[in-house]
């Protein structure tokens, strides 16, 4: 019983976490048609950005938070200018194939320019709160774990709130479901892909503050993060961010249920059977369309 | 107020507009009549930004546009209203009226403008909670001139109304474009069909090959014989 208990804990605490990953990168695949690689390597620069707010500046790591988010915001809309926008409607050129190999080169360069500046030592990265939550004996979990979950889930609800309430929000949601109609309404496309870019980094950054503490800041500390986002979006469907909080929801509680019941080293393996599995048997994930053939 | 003159434009390595001319006279119904794949549409997307031209000069209210983008196109109050109804089809028919506001200035107005529209579109009204994929043909139609009123237009493009709907709805659909042209708007139309053409226009220009062969006013066009033999296939 106790370890059921454990699983579901588990899997709110992961499933919160991952969906707060992948979410940034439905929303830009869904808005630009590129999967972005360099979502995992925002995990990395948020981790590095509140470490050096803490370690350098001696910020609290709360205030590290805004200072994570800011950076990689920042770089999102970088990644924008620099990788993506030059090749936006290029004659000749598959957009999404080379727009993917672009934000991948991107991702490679700012993990080596960090490696190269800071070195590719662990560096330990204080939890935000203390000590643990008994929920029965034999059951707790860390205050920091509770605050991660809560934390993520409050960041998605805000993103709800910004994409069907605001301006700027709907501006995003209208360029994702129809470009053409989107621009003869006066939506200025191209900033809305910017916006989209600089916000699914900024939500990347946040998790990689929030994972600090428990995976260390590393040059590496986005390398898992991208492939767990990476299995999400795929099983989701592509672009969908309905069924990215489905999947995440659901791979976590895989993910924790192999750990606990069976060991932490299979976690990995089984996801890449589950998908495997998935793409068989329905290629375009739970929440996905079947996309027309492209000639 | 709207002058196009000598406009070159076409995908890729073909061009399907080659050197178009017209005016449309402010207050008026401009109607191009044409056979399918001779750039009237292309001409369309050309005026409001969503593709080069090649060469040539577009003027709007005595500005060049030829080089705006298509927002600040909107913004100076030229709508374009698609063909094959380019709604939002995951959001309600009253979210994609008022993202039909959404420049600075018709957002403002947004409120008004959505009774006005529909005052004019009463099934919208009914349909206003509803995902617009779920609206039918005609209906999406309407949603879709509903929303290009929804902006501060000056001017107003319509690409094919009447295409792929039933008679009777077209019928609707064309009453309501009469409104919108006696409001005193400025209506430049895109329409296969003669008879309802005629209907409207105020000049009609005759597409074909990517040029303009013949413009006049309504009846000179139409009731030429070469134009009655080429299109309506009667012979006197």
């Amino acid at each position: 019983m106790n370890l059921v208990l454990q699983t579901l804990v588990s899997t709110v605490v992961q499933g919160s976490m991952l969906a707060l990953i992948t979410i940034g990168m439905s929303l830009v695949y869904g808005t630009l048609r590129v999967l972005n690689m360099a979502q995992g390597v925002m995990v990395m620069v948020g981790g590095m950005a509140a470490y050096l707010a803490v370690d350098g500046l001696g910020v609290s790591p709360w205030v590290s938070i805004i200072f994570a988010m800011l950076a990689t915001f920042v770089l999102g809309m970088a990644t924008y200018g620099i990788g993506v926008s030059k090749l936006i409607g290029r004659a000749g050129v598959d957009f999404e194939m080379t727009a993917f190999i672009s934000t991948f080169a991107i991702a490679s360069i700012v993990q080596s320019v960090i490696q190269l500046i800071y070195g590719p030592r662990q560096k330990n990265f204080p939890v935000l709160i203390e000590g643990r939550l008994t929920l029965v004996p034999g059951v707790s979990i860390t205050w920091h774990q509770v605050l991660t979950a809560a934390i993520a889930i409050v960041a998605l609800l805000l993103l709800g709130l910004f994409l069907t309430k605001s301006r700027y929000g709907l501006a995003i949601v209208a360029v994702a479901q129809n470009l053409d109609a989107a621009r003869l309404m006066g939506i200025p496309a191209r900033q809305a892909y910017v916006l989209t870019m600089g916000l699914a980094a900024a939500l990347a950054g946040l998790a990689g503050v929030l994972l600090a503490p428990v995976y260390f800041v590393s040059p590496t500390m986005g390398d898992l993060p991208l492939l767990q986002a990476l299995i999400v979006a795929i099983f989701a469907g592509l672009g969908s961010t309905k069924g990215t909080i489905i999947a995440a929801y659901i791979i976590g509680f895989v993910q924790s249920a192999v750990s606990i019941f069976w060991s932490s080293t299979y976690a990995l393996p089984v996801l890449y059977v589950l998908i495997v599995v998935v793409l068989i048997a329905r290629p375009y994930g739970i929440a996905g369309k079947p996309q027309e053939a492209r000639l | 107020m709207l002058q196009i003159e000598d406009v070159v434009a076409g995908y890729g390595a073909t061009t399907v507009v080659q050197g178009i001319s017209l005016e449309v006279e402010g207050g008026s119904c401009g109607v191009l009549v044409g056979p399918n794949g001779h750039g009237k549409t292309t001409l369309l997307r050309v005026i409001s930004g969503l593709l080069k031209a090649r060469s040539g000069r577009i003027t709007f209210d005595g500005d060049d546009i030829t080089r705006l983008r298509a927002e600040k196109i909107v913004e100076r109050g030229l709508i374009h209203i698609p063909q094959g109804d380019l709604v939002f089809p995951d959001m309600t028919v009253e979210e994609n009226l008022i993202l039909g506001a959404f420049t600075k200035a018709a957002s403002k107005r947004a409120k008004s403008r959505l009774e006005e529209v529909y005052e004019i579109f009463p099934r919208l009204n009914e349909r206003k909670d509803q995902r617009s994929r779920t609206l039918s043909g005609g209906e999406r139609r309407m949603l879709a001139l509903g929303r290009g009123l929804m902006g501060d237009a000056k001017l107003i493009m319509i690409d094919e109304p009447s295409l792929g709907l039933a008679p009777v709805i077209v019928d609707e659909v064309y009453r309501q474009i009469r409104r919108i042209t006696e409001s005193g708007l400025t209506v430049l139309l895109v329409e296969e069909n003669f008879s309802r053409a005629q209907t409207l226009a105020d000049r009609i220009h005759l597409v074909e090959n990517g040029v303009v062969v013949r413009s006049g006013g309504a009846d000179d066009v139409l009731d030429d014989k070469t134009v009655r033999e080429t299109y309506l296939g009667v012979s006197e």
